[in-house]
């Protein structure tokens, strides 16, 4: 049977393959995603499976689901012109895609399904960083993260939980990944953006907060204390932390292995294992 | 659902490079044969984001505009106007 055996949270700020090609194998960007790899690496995964916030580029006003799942052999992207990262072309895993598409609407989640498909950003920045050769196959699982109303933390995390059976039921012997891609505090080209810039941080003190719940294992707290109130008072995308949430859920999570914060930007790197 | 308009065309500004640099060229042409209000016109062409915010364009969708310099934005410019805003509810 698959079973899931860590998970991590990252964020997938676009700039960062940039930055990263600019600055240097040294510079702090690049040493908290080179030690989330060697995590990674460890677990010795045979699928990634992750929550993501797409950006209106694969899906759009014209159809905007709350949660979606990919179901394809592959997929391609960023498809939003991620400076200093080629076109990947990512395999999947549509087996296991398509029994936890199956599970989700089983168990009342009814994520809708895309067969063809391409990513932004939100994908491919982690990827690009933990898994440059793409070796892995990944099932990306959307959840609806920036445009209001958004769906609650508790019922992420109960998704999540779904997504673990599902997963636990499949009867292939795989070593599954699951992920959550985001920021916990950011302002995108919003009005509390840092002038210059086209993001900010309205709220460092979530992020704090947010971190020592993870180190705590204390996910209870934190998904009672993620609100849409609170999601509003943190940002534009703070929405991007159920992405966190639902990769928690298919832990069951206590503390975290590690959790990184990296404040100038709003956002953490942890691991689960 | 005019708004609806304003945030497709300004998607279309990432897909459609043809589009980008005619908007770059020279926007009121570009945006003539554009299905949007009088209103929607003259605050894009103006670069007014804030006036755009309020009709309810999205942020991130607007973030296209000074990333590829379009309609007399820039970051900072984006970023002095867009700060006299409120957020928006979730």
């Amino acid at each position: 049977m698959a079973e899931i055996v860590g998970a991590l949270g990252v964020p997938h700020t676009p700039f960062f393959p940039f930055f990263v090609e600019r600055d240097g194998p040294d510079c702090e960007t690049a040493r908290y995603f080179a030690a989330l790899r060697a995590e990674l690496e460890a677990l010795k995964p045979d699928v990634l499976l992750m929550f993501d916030t797409d950006h209106l580029n694969t899906f759009f006003f014209d159809n905007l689901p709350i949660f979606a799942i990919g179901v394809t052999d592959s997929f391609t992207g960023a498809c939003d012109e991620v400076r200093a990262t080629p076109i990947y072309t990512i395999k999947s895993h549509p087996a296991l895609a398509a029994h936890v598409h199956g599970a989700c609407v089983a168990a009342g989640y009814d994520p809708a399904v895309s067969q063809n498909f391409a990513v932004d950003h939100s994908v491919i920045v982690p990827l690009h960083f933990l898994t440059p050769q793409m070796q892995f196959p990944v099932i990306p699982f959307w959840i609806s993260g920036h445009v209001p109303p958004l769906p609650s933390a508790r019922r992420c995390y109960e998704l999540g939980r779904a997504v673990r059976r599902a997963i636990e039921s499949f009867p292939e012997s795989l070593r599954v990944v699951t992920m959550g891609s985001g920021s916990i505090s950011l302002e995108v080209w919003g009005p509390r953006l840092k002038i210059g810039f086209g993001d900010g941080v309205p709220d460092p003190d979530w992020v704090t907060r947010v971190c020592g719940l993870l180190e705590k294992g204390d996910i209870e707290t934190l998904i009672k204390e993620s609100t849409p109130e609170k999601f509003q008072a943190t940002g534009n995308v703070a929405g991007e932390l159920l992405n966190w949430i639902a990769m928690l859920g298919t832990i069951d999570a206590g503390p975290a292995k590690s959790v990184q914060p990296q404040m100038p930007n709003g956002h953490a790197y942890a691991v689960w294992s | 659902m005019s708004v609806y308009n304003v945030n497709y065309l300004l998607r279309e500004l990432l897909r459609d490079h043809a589009f980008r640099a005619a908007m770059k060229k020279n926007p009121a042409e570009a945006l003539k044969n554009c299905d949007i209000t009088d209103e929607e016109r003259k605050l894009l062409l103006a670069g007014d984001v804030g006036g755009l915010h309020r009709l309810g364009v999205n942020d991130f969708l607007m973030g296209y505009l000074p990333r590829f310099e379009i309609c007399g934005l820039n970051p900072k410019i984006y970023g002095e106007r867009i700060s006299k805003e409120a957020p928006r509810a979730k």
